[in-house]
């Protein structure tokens, strides 16, 4: 199974972690191919999401040397078992890269003739997107398969953005849905469903959703393999002509998220086909 | 090009030729002869929108943010309607950074004594009580003896206007729930009678008395009026009226959510009216308790919404079926949208809706001058930028009556929440 990368960075622990858990299950990435981290708009868009403050632990993070206290560097601390190697922790796609022997290419818009002939070239049977821009439909049908992402909610019901947090005030399962993209948002066929069994655990929203990240980084393997064998299959989603979507969560939902997080008790299940 | 007059498409220009665009303008700008310091707010709030436009990056995951409470932000606005509520105690229309206060506006003087009262109920203001009081006095005097109400600004238009006269019953309506003065029923009741005596056989106004003659899905404003006019008086035909209008204002709603029937020669279809329309529709569907409406307008209302969430903010007009948004925002038309969003989740459930509002009302806050000369501290512009195709260069006091209601209902709606606990609620579109 050839396998390519999708990010919005090549600092982007979500990719990062991602590579290494394919490769660790048998499928080295092909190729991996990553947004420009120092775009104008990536940084505008990294300002409006994590503030002045998270962009600069972000930036000390990542350019400055590790710390030598034993302290990791990771702002994902479920990602931190995947990440580890023996002199640290994997900080780039170029590091994930240089120690799995694929190559990585950096671009301005994953959608443009260059990054789709950059793509082609690797001739993928799968693309699985960690971020990055709008896939439009000549990308989505480069790889022979389709272009894999991790929805952070359960499909149908909670498409779009904050998918944890309307996830909570909906009622809904909290838990990861892997699918197929296509033109819509979050309308592709479903691979897998996974509920979370310990979201309950979380102790804030930002911690649920790093749980369910690795959650998801965890699972998708998983996914590949039945895919490889031909034991899991995608299923159109139902429910398409209801509008679903949802958008990013103002602060006093979010709230109210958080609240309804710290008094819920989940039940114990497994995967949803 | 400009439009000087599109914010008071009530005026009408009956027996004269409309003035050109270039002879308002010069009007208007030689205001800034008459009383040149207003030369440097022009300068500065020029500047200002111009940097802010040159500036400001919208992505998927943004939304603006302000540390401005909205109990603040209230207290301001309710402080430049004061100050524009002149000498004759009628409401200003605008103040415009060229030429000033205009004169008192009888239309928006009306729909603002129910802001006054439900400001003066939320924050305890004798103030807001007694502004609202001279208010009602000042209209009851301008009433014509046929009921109806003059259109336009004070003293520049003494034809009768269905708009204006429905815009103004609603004040009517609530002056006489606050007061029960029987003088402000008998008025209101006389106002309702010529609305149903003008009142075509198909529920519409067209006609004399009807903006340009022709009947307007908007002047479901006035149905609302008349049913709050039934509510009150306990008399049926005022509410059969408003429905009749309903029943009129719904065969022009289109599968896609557009409402047709706005129907302004010379004007684009400005978000407001689009707002109009859905409020008058929405308020008079429930107060007649029919769903239909409800219905009927949560689908333009999510177009809106979707369109809001995507792009952060809304254009202030468009071409028919939602199609051609203009690259300006009209910030009375959002405060409007932020009302209905807010109304349809009390109906609905749905918490997209509050989501979408209380964004909605973030952006508003945002464009609130917190200092500045009378008319322009605590005002909301018409268009943003200051230089947008809808009413250009003025604040007014209809964009403060609107955005003044959304942060109202915003506090009741986030009063509700902390008191009952959290609702699981199923989503409505």
């Amino acid at each position: 199974m050839r396998i390519v990368i999708l990010s919005s960075s090549i600092y982007s622990e979500t990719a990062c972690a991602l590579a290494l858990r394919v490769a660790e299950a048998g499928y080295v990435p092909v190729g991996a191919l990553a947004l420009r981290t120092l775009d104008r708009g990536t940084v505008l868009r990294k300002l409006g999401q994590w503030g002045v403050r998270g962009v600069t632990r972000y930036a000390r993070n990542k350019f400055l040397p590790h710390r030598r206290d034993g302290q990791t560097l990771v702002s994902n601390p479920y990602l931190e078992p995947v990440l580890k190697h023996r002199d640290g922790v994997f900080r780039s796609l170029r590091e994930v890269a240089a120690s799995h022997r694929f190559p990585v290419a950096i671009c301005k818009d994953q959608n443009a003739p260059e990054s789709l002939a950059r793509l082609k070239a690797w001739s993928p049977d799968l693309i699985i997107f960690t971020g990055g821009n709008i896939l439009r439909k000549p990308l989505l049908e480069v790889p022979r398969l389709g272009v894999l992402n991790v929805h952070l909610g359960w499909l149908p019901e909670i498409r779009g953005m904050s998918s944890p947090e309307w996830s909570l005030l909906q009622n809904v399962p909290l838990g990861v849905t892997i699918h197929f993209m296509d033109e819509g948002i979050d309308t592709g066929p479903i691979l897998q469903k996974y509920e979370l069994h310990d979201a309950a655990r979380s102790g804030s929203l930002s911690d649920l959703r790093n749980r369910l990240i690795a959650f998801g980084i965890d699972k998708i393997a998983e996914v590949i393999a039945g895919l490889d064998q031909g034991t899991i299959h995608a299923k159109p989603q139902s429910d398409l002509d209801r509008d679903n979507q949802f958008f990013v969560m103002h602060e006093w939902l979010q709230n109210r998220a958080a609240r309804r997080l710290t008094t819920m008790r989940l039940p114990v299940d497994g995967a949803h086909g | 090009m400009t439009d000087f007059d599109a914010a008071v498409p009530e005026k009408e220009d009956r027996g004269s030729a409309p003035p050109s665009f270039a002879a308002k303008a010069l009007t208007e700008a030689t205001g800034l002869l008459r009383a040149p310091q207003r030369v440097f707010p022009l300068i500065q709030k020029l500047a200002s929108d111009r940097v802010r436009t040159s500036f400001e990056q919208k992505h998927l995951y943004s939304f603006a943010t302000t540390k401005r409470s909205s109990a603040v932000t209230l207290d301001l606005l309710l402080r430049w309607i004061f100050t524009a509520q002149r000498s004759d105690d009628g409401i200003a229309a605008y103040y415009s950074l060229l030429t000033g206060y205009s004169e008192s506006y009888p239309e928006v003087t009306g729909y603002l004594v129910p802001t006054l009262y439900e400001y003066a109920r939320a924050q305890g203001d004798g103030a807001a009580i007694a502004a609202a009081e001279r208010a009602t006095n000042w209209l009851l005097s301008l009433q014509t003896p046929t009921g109806a109400f003059p259109g336009g600004l004070h003293g520049r238009e003494q034809e009768p206007s269905v708009f204006n006269t429905g815009q103004i019953l609603q004040g009517l309506v609530c002056a006489y729930r606050e007061t029960k003065r029987p003088e402000v029923l008998a008025s209101a009741i006389a106002a309702g009678d010529w609305l149903i005596n003008t009142q075509q056989e198909d529920g519409s106004w067209s006609g004399p008395g009807a903006y340009q003659n022709a009947p307007h899905t908007y002047y479901s404003m006035v149905a609302w009026a008349l049913a709050e006019l039934s509510e009150q008086s306990t008399d049926h035909k005022y509410g059969a009226a408003a429905e009749r209008n309903l029943d009129w204002v719904l065969s022009h709603f289109r599968a896609s959510g557009w409402v047709d029937g706005i129907n302004l020669r010379g004007h684009p279809n400005y978000l407001h009216f689009i707002a109009y329309v859905l409020q008058g529709v929405l308020e008079c569907g429930i107060l007649r308790r029919r769903t239909d409406a409800v219905h009927a307008v949560a689908k333009p209302a999510w177009v809106l919404l979707r369109k809001f969430e995507t792009n952060k903010y809304l254009p202030g007009a468009f071409d028919s079926d939602f199609k051609n948004g203009h690259h300006f925002t009209c910030l009375t038309g959002n405060a409007q949208m932020s009302c209905v969003w807010l109304r349809l989740y009390e109906m609905t459930d749905d918490l997209r809706y509050p989501n979408a509002a209380l964004k909605m009302n973030e952006m508003l806050k945002q464009m609130i001058p917190v200092r500045g000369r009378p008319g322009i501290a605590g005002g909301i512009s018409g268009s943003y930028p200051i230089w947008g195709r809808y009413q250009p260069l003025r604040y007014i006091s209809w964009g403060c009556k609107f955005f003044a209601d959304a942060l109202m209902m915003e506090q009741r709606l986030t009063q509700s929440f902390e008191t009952s606990a959290l609702k699981v609620l199923p989503c409505a579109s």
